[in-house]
């Protein structure tokens, strides 16, 4: 009986244990102005928006994934941005100007403008920040963005010069992707401690970052322009799909980013609930290694082209929330200019196929990650391929083994992969282009994973690059379009048409064309 | 008995040693670069190859280790090569909701597993007996993240009850916790049954009737102690799994917890926190076992240890 009493001891020790957790976790948050259901509904105008990935690190300089920069966004801005149309706009900078032969850019920065720290933002504190991407040391992921970068000079107070090696056509839209960090927090805290103490001078100002679980900002009381009509704004991760609706429809979150595609019908009757849809600068496409036997002949992957039903893959794999690529880029990004679809054509194609000596197709196999959508995306363009006698067999991978089995190839002979289903964002047309298809960048450079070598196409797109003249550019890059179109190193198939929802009630959150989410003047009338 | 847990707590040392060996060997051979997985699809060679250095990547797999294990001894468990954050930060957070799901869910579908599996038991070959065995098979055999998100929108989004997601309180680990618990208590309730209906037949019980106590005392007292050794080896069993497998309810109810944690770190070859997490769990497992062992002494005064 003795032992009985003592089970029945441990049992109640344990509950409770859970319980005085419990009660822990239940204070702890009464104290935060954290955002839940309950509260939601008084006056303290607090908002979530619940995300599909977790956020990765809080430090502008070295993130790489747009979630991030979502997050780091709320916080911190830059001397430029880009609007929703993906146009340039000044921000931190009043305006700038750049010399004639493309060297000096020159930006004045607007005065009277605070870090929340209370550091004053002037051309000094810039320079800081432009020194810190810059160090090699540190090799922060966004140095690759100012390696054209050969210093910085402070003018004036208030003015700051940007001298560059060569020209470089994309230095504003590079200028753009980087934020502005407080020059003392980062000395306070350093290259690791500012991860967790952000201090920029966004309309958000850094509250608490619990990993996996939510990042909670506070509305900048000081903030410059007009900003946010909230006090919190929570970003949740909420990787299931479902989960996520549910608590769009629950109300416990304002905004959700992405909106599964498939999933649309489910809210489509809830009055509550808003769809958005926008585009975006995310090309999804198949690389085609044209330096494998079959592939290097032109009129195979032309035939491949025309053997793909754009519009079925439009509602197969997207569900209808994609537009046919009509170019490499987007039609989002500048200088893009739209080419002859290679229309649905079988006949065309077998014809081709047949020209180059393979009547009956050959076997080959295609790549992807191993979730639904892009199994879905792989599995779709087998089986347009087999309709031409292509047997492509469909291999999913885990990602991290699928980017070691692409760049662990040393020279194209190595490479095993035949073609690749994949999706590219980039916010400019060098960024959507140079690393995909200059000759110089084949793995395991960089992921020109058609290891497409024109030199023609190398040319243009080096002049494209340094050609600060932009109806020069413009001509430049209608050339080059032409002959990557022409050339097909890929299955060109679609650009995602973005999917957000919301609650009726919120207003002002929105997502751009690359993904990233600008909650700068949220308001909400629940 | 004290001897015996000193014992045991000394012979987990060479075993946390082995295991060590192991999951740094694990980790350091499935392919996939951490450094080309931070640095992006985006990024050139030249940036991977110096984050490679960084990391301390390039260094031989000894002097990975060497550093392995001396900073998990010292206390410094180095830094996520995800986030850059101290890995203690990172992992020490998510033990919490973790721990409270496995402990909630081994309570109570431990007690109504018992108590199903009871009256299961007593009423053999009845209709009730097939309802409920019925239900535990299903219980079984439901796929976790069907039953939690349907949970989640008949008690949440239709009924309103609970919060969808989170941990804001106890509330939040409600459905996380029905929906982890559901396989556990029919797989309890399946061993209570089938022990008890074999211990029911002995003569010890039939002594027990004869002699004139109540039938409840014959089945809670006399039969219902010796099943729960069989039970009390599924119950550790299943505890050890549940504190490393609640990573689909982690994921459906978005609890940061320390499957999630692992599984986000293995995808992303996140070497430090992966290492960290695994040590942990299997720590978790011995202690576990331990005290499975000592219950059993607690509960069959046969069982002695020396």
């Amino acid at each position: 009986m003795r032992k009985w009493i003592a089970l029945i001891l441990v049992m109640t020790v344990l509950v409770l244990t859970g319980c005085s957790n419990e009660d822990q976790i239940a204070l702890d948050q009464s104290n935060e102005p954290v955002a839940n259901s309950q509260s939601s509904e008084g006056n303290d105008k607090s908002m979530v928006i619940a995300v599909n990935a977790e956020i990765i690190s809080l430090d502008p300089h070295n993130i790489s994934d747009t979630l991030s920069r979502s997050a780091t966004n709320t916080m911190y801005e830059s001397l430029l941005e880009h609007n929703n149309s993906m146009e340039l706009e000044e921000c931190l900078a009043e305006r700038y100007e750049i010399s004639e032969d493309g060297l000096e850019y020159t930006f004045y920065i607007r005065q009277g403008i605070e870090f929340h720290d209370g550091t004053a933002l002037n051309a000094e504190a810039v320079k800081y920040n432009f020194d810190r991407v810059t160090d090699e040391e540190k090799n922060l992921r966004r140095r690759r963005n100012f390696l054209q970068v050969e210093s910085t000079e402070v003018i004036d107070e208030y003015v700051l010069k940007i001298y560059l090696k060569a020209p470089f056509a994309p230095m504003l839209d590079r200028v753009a992707s980087l934020s502005i960090i407080s020059p003392k927090a980062l000395e306070e805290y350093g290259d690791r401690g500012i991860i967790t103490n952000p201090v920029g001078t966004g309309p958000y100002v850094y509250k608490e970052w619990v990993t996996g679980d939510r990042l909670v900002v506070i509305k900048n009381q000081n903030y410059w322009r007009s900003g946010p009509q909230i006090e919190t704004l929570t970003i949740k991760p909420i990787l299931e799909n479902g989960a996520r609706i549910a608590m769009l429809q629950t109300g416990e979150a304002d905004f959700i980013y992405p909106m599964p595609t498939e999933q649309v019908n489910i809210v489509a009757n809830d009055a509550n609930i808003e769809v958005i849809e926008g585009m975006s600068t995310i090309a999804r496409f198949t690389f085609i290694n044209t330096s494998k036997d079959f592939y290097s002949d032109v009129r195979v992957r032309q035939a491949m082209n025309y053997a793909i039903d754009k519009e079925a893959y439009t509602n197969v794999v997207r569900s209808g929330y994609s537009t046919p690529l009509s170019s490499h880029v987007p039609a989002s990004i500048k200088y893009h200019v739209p080419q002859p679809l290679y229309e649905y054509n079988l006949e065309k194609a077998k014809q081709l196929m047949a020209e180059a000596g393979y009547p009956d197709g050959f076997k080959t196999h295609i790549w992807a990650p191993n979730d639904t959508e892009n199994m879905r995306g792989m599995e779709f363009v087998s089986q347009q391929l087999a309709q031409i006698g292509i047997e492509a067999e469909v291999i999913p991978m885990e990602e991290g083994t699928l980017s070691n089995s692409i760049y662990s190839a040393q020279t194209p002979e190595e490479s095993t992969v035949h073609m690749w289903y994949v999706s590219w964002s980039a916010f400019d047309f060098d960024g959507a282009t140079n690393s995909l298809f200059h000759s110089r960048n084949i793995p395991p450079t960089a992921p020109n994973v058609s290891y497409y070598r024109n030199p023609v196409a190398d040319e243009l797109i080096d002049l494209g690059s340094t050609e600060v003249n932009s109806i020069k550019r413009a001509g430049i890059y209608s050339e080059l379009q032409e002959i990557i179109w022409e050339d097909a190193p890929w299955l060109f198939l679609g650009s995602d048409v973005l999917l957000s929802a919301k609650r009726t009630t919120t207003e002002g959150i929105s997502v751009g064309p690359g993904g990233a989410i600008n909650s700068r003047e949220a308001s909400t009338s629940k | 008995m004290r001897g015996y847990i000193v014992k045991r707590l000394l012979n987990m040392i060479p075993i946390m040693f082995v295991v060590s060996i192991v999951i740094f060997l694990f980790i350091h051979m499935i392919p996939g670069d951490p450094a080309r997985l931070l640095a992006g699809h985006q990024a050139t060679f030249e940036e991977v190859e110096l984050l490679k250095e960084q990391m301390g990547l390039n260094n031989s797999y000894i002097v990975q280790y060497k550093d392995f294990m001396v900073g998990m001894l010292t206390g410094n468990w180095g830094n996520s090569l995800k986030t850059g954050l101290p890995v203690g930060d990172m992992v020490i957070p998510r033990m919490k909701p973790t721990l409270i799901l496995a402990i909630f869910t081994i309570v109570w579908s431990v007690i109504s597993g018992i108590a199903i599996g009871i009256i299961s038991a007593i009423n053999r070959g009845k209709w009730i007996d097939y309802v409920v065995m019925i239900g535990a098979s299903s219980g079984i055999s439901l796929p976790l993240f069907w039953l939690g998100l349907m949970l989640m929108q008949i008690f949440s989004v239709q009924l309103g009850w609970f919060p969808t997601t989170g941990i804001d309180g106890l509330k939040s680990y409600v459905l996380p916790s029905i929906t982890l618990g559901a396989g556990i208590t029919a797989m309890i309730a399946r061993y209570t049954r089938s022990s008890m209906i074999e211990i029911l037949k002995e003569n010890y019980i039939r002594t027990s009737r004869a002699k004139g106590l109540s039938e409840f005392i014959v089945v809670n007292r006399h039969a219902l102690r010796n099943s729960l050794i069989d039970v009390i080896t599924i119950v550790g069993l299943q505890f050890g799994f549940l504190l490393a497998g609640s990573v689909l309810v982690e994921t459906v109810f978005a609890i940061p917890g320390l499957g999630r944690l692992l599984i986000d770190s293995i995808l992303f070859r996140d070497y430090t926190v992966v290492q960290t997490v695994l040590l942990i769990f299997t720590f978790q497992f011995l202690i576990i076992n331990l005290i499975v062992d000592v219950l059993y002494g607690v509960f069959n005064p046969k069982i002695k240890y020396e």
